[in-house]
């Protein structure tokens, strides 16, 4: 620190002292002049350095700006879902403890509103004559389910008191009356309207309106009653208007313990009503059944369509025992439905399934085929690896060995080409005609009520060419028609592995139910072990026949076939019979025969060249057309084949089994 | 006075300088502790490298998905591509400890799993384990393309991307279907109106910003980082895939429109030629994918799939693209191989290549050779009685991936051009009557070949 010093010492000159200081900073700056080169060099590096840095600084600060901006810009733009830009409306949580109920019953209309929101309205002619029957959920309000008995015609009170019987504690049950709905109404079901609170229902009487809005074990909201002055008169037509209190949703539900099958539960029990147990908040009936799988399944990874329209229960009750049968992966279901109908879904989704919702296209008929036409389509298209589709529909029930079966018989399809398809339904299984778990047939009709079909099949020959919408056919008379079916066969069990309940349907009807369907035979026993599955294929089934025809016991043809006497009251035997049978399509005999059995007779079913394969009196009993069929060669030449007239025809009698055909899909 | 005044700024700028560089320091900083959000304490990774977030949100996933059952594979491309150049090394290994992370560890946003839909179930649950781990978890749904084509089917929505967000960093899994053709699908990516446009960074995900297609991959279930995880058998062809997936899905809805206005043709004859077209087209895809000829559907075959999403079926031949750097010698002999002998072969390789193939019935395979020029790609045509040439030009295009009669098939991205070039902008009017040396409004007349070249460029069999 030389600079102090000399300070100190300079004291007398004080003017000296800055030039002192200056000279330094001279000195210095002068020896830098001495560097001039070098000075210049290291200014401009340090200006270009500092400006390079102020510039690389500015463009940092702007590129992470821009990047900020831009990420908020890309995920605006190629992330947006274009098509879903529409904001879903939603409901405003209803703060009303008060609905408004307005209920009217006449002759020729029945309505009800709810807080203005008309929830049904009935005023078509001949129709929804009845008990209109509307369930609301008490803590909201919402329309759980909806329902008509025709309580003037027998059994529908009965089929009332269990619909009522089911609905839920608690809920609002709203009646009224269009047309008449007492006639036919019994005093259980009287009482059971008594025990709701109604001061009318004991009373009611021919063609009276009558109007009811009551709680479930509970309050009374509302009642009007008109009666009719004089038989042939209706009473005035009644409008009820009252007001119902809501309660909290706590209330409404049952406390389920808090499972995702619970969860499950919960929503569609405060969506629907009329399905028992299942919304039992005691106990509830499992919705999952974890049947025991099967050993080696081989339908395991084949896709299950589930073709349904908008019935509801019998949904329910198809997938309860789908989801039963051994061997069954829910995974591979997925249910159809035709048309937007809600509680079906909800059905679906109560047991964990795949559903899928189809826009109706055409009308009547048209609308199941290309119904289903898209659900075979889509069910290919979601399993693109699967070389098969099992197709059920929705008024089924399913054996408890139906995969068992389906596991033990589906490498026939892939092995022999001379195969339509497998079906589970047998078309004259009857309790009288069916015996055998374990025995399968071969045949040349179609049956459908639960079957597999081969994706080539489909893919290849029938979607190209499938009936369009403006062809009013059904699908499966289409599939039997032999441009389709090229004498392709399928094979059936002896005792069906379904069951046909469905009785309201599009092509279904009480009558035809009762006297084709409700005998049926279905088979109850688990894991059936087939017998000789091998000898189902082509070549194979000749010699079975022949070797069944060789060993089987000609009938006494002297007899009557139609008498129960005609097969001795033996069991476990063979026989044979043989009827007339001109051509190959001559089934006058056979029909007539049919007829008598009490088996299917709107049509041929169940032949195999001429051959048909049924039970009688616990014997294998075989039917032989002579001399259409191959297996005529067999009859004894001292025997004269049966033949059975046709009855006179009477006015119409054509037109039955032309409509009827249609029945047995 | 002036030198001085220049010292001044001098000091000046430094001091600019260095108010930004500490500006820059703080910023990197602020950076670095938003990106490592400190969630996990130091002493949790057993090795020293293992205590980046990433390993940790990776292993904690890991496990969440292995306490489901959930099978699900890396797809990464950053961790598979620094996989692939060890993956000998990975293949052999044993399950000994790895002496440092080498890939879960780079500091990145996220990391991309793959999920086949088949294995997957009750979603439920794992959304409230995931919970439970500290994860956020945001599912992206959308149609089902599967039932697009459909008539009218309303399925419900199907998971396309999951994305579980754990500290700074995220997961992102993709839902790959197996579709018609035996390919992998996964969705696009796109975000709903309600939905947090900020969970993640979208726009850096490596998959979803288009739907992709994918062949099936072969698996490997190797130790990275010492964590047990899937990955693609051979990672390198993966990757190779990955930046040529995009797919597009065909036009239903316009296709129905079409048919609204033009009916399809139901009759036995169309559904005979379209069924021996299509079983043409899949013997023709094997056999150069066998050889491995990149293709694309081109003419009329294109223009069915644009239009109609179907076999156009007065069309009477099926047409396949070929880029001429993608010919093959062996791409004759292997068409005769698979029963489809030569018909015709016009042109060389080095100009205005065409290969004729015979199927069965009376229809035709027809192979263009595609030439690259700087601003156009052309092909050539030959009139076989007078050795003229025609050339057709089309605007540049790239490939993508469509499904077609059940097949996974490559048409040209940009396809409404492609279309466009060569039939006009009235392509949607179905034409009966087409010649390909004046229909086409792409075509010009190139000259006539040489008369001693006729028996070399003009080959009829």
């Amino acid at each position: 620190m030389p600079g102090p010093v000399t300070m100190d010492e300079w004291k007398p000159n004080p003017v000296v002292k800055p030039h002192k200081k200056r000279s330094w900073y001279l000195a210095w700056k002068y020896k830098l002049m001495n560097q001039r080169a070098l000075r210049k060099l290291c200014q401009t590096g340090a200006v270009l350095f500092l400006l390079v840095t102020v510039i690389v600084n500015i463009k940092l600060i702007l590129d992470t700006r821009r990047a900020a901006y831009e990420e908020e810009e890309e995920s605006t733009q190629d992330y947006d879902d274009e098509m879903l830009n529409v904001e879903v409306p939603r409901h405003p949580a209803s703060t009303r403890k008060i609905l408004d109920v307005e209920v009217y019953s006449s002759r020729s209309k029945v309505y009800v509103a709810v807080d203005g929101t008309t929830v049904l309205e009935d005023e078509a002619r001949e129709q929804g004559r009845g008990i209109h029957v509307i369930v609301l959920n008490q803590a909201t309000g919402h329309v759980m389910a909806k329902r008509v008995f025709d309580t003037y015609s027998p059994h529908e009170d009965e089929a009332m008191v269990l619909f009522l019987n089911m609905v839920a504690r608690g809920r609002i049950l709203i009646f009224t009356i269009k047309d008449e709905g007492s006639f036919h109404l019994k005093d259980t079901a009287k009482n059971l309207l008594k025990s709701l609170g109604s001061q009318v229902a004991p009373f009611l009487s021919w063609r009276d309106m009558w109007t009811f809005v009551g709680k479930k074990g509970g309050e009374v909201y509302g009642e009007k009653h008109a009666k009719s002055p004089a038989l042939s008169t209706w009473g005035d037509p009644v409008l009820l208007k009252t007001e119902v209190h809501l309660t909290s949703m706590e209330d409404a539900e049952c406390h389920w313990p808090d499972t995702e099958l619970n969860r499950r539960r919960r929503r569609f029990c405060s969506k629907v009503e009329g399905y028992g147990s299942v919304c039992s908040c005691k106990d509830p009936t499992p919705i999952e059944f974890n049947p025991d799988p099967l050993k080696d399944n081989k339908v395991f990874d084949v896709p299950v369509a589930v073709i349904a329209g908008n019935r509801p229960n019998y949904l329910y009750r198809m997938l309860r025992s789908l989801l039963s049968a051994q061997g069954v992966n829910p995974e591979m279901i997925t249910v159809f439905v035709d048309g937007y109908y809600e509680e079906p879904m909800d059905v679906v989704e109560l047991f964990g399934l795949a559903g899928i919702q189809h826009t109706p296209i055409s009308i009547k008929n048209a609308r199941v085929s290309q119904h289903y036409k898209a659900s075979l389509t889509a069910t290919f298209n979601l399993h693109p690896e699967a070389k098969f589709a099992v197709v059920l529909e929705e008024d089924l029930d399913i054996s408890v060995d139906f995969f068992s079966f389906l596991s033990q018989s589906i490498y026939l399809l892939e092995e022999d080409e001379s195969l339509y398809c497998i079906s589970a339904w047998n078309d004259q299984g009857y309790e009288h005609t069916a015996e055998d778990p374990s025995l399968l047939y071969r045949v040349e009709t179609m049956p459908g009520l639960g079957w597999v079909l081969r994706k080539s099949l489909y893919k290849e020959e029938l979607e190209p060419k499938w009936p369009t919408p403006e062809k009013l056919w059904d699908w499966d008379m289409w599939m039997r028609m032999p441009e389709q079916r090229k004498g392709r066969e399928c094979i059936i069990p002896d005792i069906s592995r379904s069951y046909h309940f469905g009785i309201v349907g599009l092509n279904m009807n009480g009558y035809f139910h009762e006297a084709y369907f409700k005998k049926h035979k279905f088979n109850t026993v688990p894991n059936v072990q087939l017998k000789n599955v091998e000898s189902l294929k082509k070549d194979a089934y000749e010699i079975e026949i022949h070797r069944l025809l060789g060993e089987a016991e000609v009938l006494d043809h002297s007899k009557n076939p139609c008498e129960d006497s005609f097969v001795p009251d033996t069991e476990g035997k063979v026989y044979v019979m043989f009827i007339r049978m001109e051509q190959e399509a001559d089934f006058t005999t056979w029909t007539q025969l049919a007829k008598c059995l009490h088996i299917w007779d709107l049509d041929v079913r169940g032949n195999h060249k001429g051959l048909w394969r049924l039970f009688r009196k616990k014997n294998h009993f075989l039917v032989v057309g002579v001399p259409a069929s191959p297996y005529s060669s067999k009859k004894p030449s001292s025997v004269t084949p049966i033949y059975m007239e046709p009855p006179a025809k009477e006015e119409g009698a054509v037109a039955v089994p032309a409509v009827a055909a249609a029945e047995q899909t | 006075m002036q030198k001085i005044n220049r010292n001044v700024v001098l000091a000046l700028l430094t001091a600019a300088s260095l108010v930004f560089l500490l500006f820059q320091l703080s910023y990197y900083r602020f950076y670095l502790s938003q990106k490592n959000a400190a969630v996990f304490s130091k002493g949790r990774g057993s090795q020293s490298g293992q205590d980046s977030t990433r390993w940790h949100v990776v292993r904690k996933f890991l496990g969440l998905i292995s306490s489901q059952n959930i099978p699900v594979y890396l797809i990464d491309p950053l961790v598979l591509g620094l996989i692939d150049k060890d993956i000998e090394q990975i293949r052999s290994s044993s399950d000994g400890p790895s002496p440092e992370c080498k890939y879960f560890c780079a500091p990145r946003d996220f990391t991309t799993f793959a999920l086949l839909d088949k294995t997957w179930k009750h979603e439920m649950d794992l959304f409230r384990t995931a919970e439970k781990m500290g994860f956020q978890w945001l599912k992206i749904l959308n149609k089902d393309p599967r039932l697009d084509g459909m008539d009218d089917l309303s399925g419900t929505e199907i998971p396309l991307h999951y994305i579980f967000k754990l500290a700074s960093h995220a997961i992102h899994l993709v839902v790959f279907y197996e579709r018609s053709g035996h390919y992998l699908w996964h969705g696009p990516l796109r975000l709903k109106q309600h939905m947090d446009r900020k969970f993640v960074p979208f726009r850096k995900l490596h998959f979803g910003r288009y739907p992709g297609a994918y062949e099936k991959p072969e698996l490997l279930l190797a130790s990275i980082d010492d964590l047990k995880v899937q990955i693609p058998k051979n990672p390198s062809s993966f990757l190779e895939e990955i930046s040529h997936s995009r797919f597009l899905e065909c036009r239903y809805r316009e296709a129905r429109a079409f048919f609204q206005l033009y009916p399809d043709d139901a009759s036995l004859d169309a559904v005979e030629f379209r069924k021996k077209a299509k079983s043409l087209l899949h013997l023709a895809a094997l056999t150069l994918n066998n050889l491995g000829v990149k293709f694309w559907l081109s003419s009329g075959t294109c223009l069915g799939w644009y239009r109609q999403c179907n076999i156009i079926p007065y069309s009477k031949d099926v047409d396949l693209g070929v880029f001429i750097r993608d010919y093959k010698a062996d791409i004759i002999p292997a068409f005769q191989k698979a029963g489809l002998p030569l018909k015709h072969k016009f042109g060389k390789v080095e100009d205005s290549l065409e290969l004729s193939f015979q199927g069965e019935g009376d229809i035709k395979l027809d192979i263009f050779f595609f030439y690259e020029e700087d601003d156009h790609i052309w092909n050539g045509g030959t009139q076989a009685k007078s050795g003229k040439k025609f050339k057709y030009l089309f605007p540049k295009f790239t490939l993508c991936w469509t499904e077609f009669v059940e097949l996974k098939i490559h048409v040209p991205c940009e396809t409404l051009q492609y279309v466009e070039a060569n039939y006009g902008p009235d392509w949607r009017v179905p034409v009966k009557m087409w010649d390909w040396k004046s229909s086409p409004s792409n075509v010009q007349d190139n000259g006539v070949w040489p008369v001693d070249e006729w028996d070399d460029v003009i080959q009829i069999y």
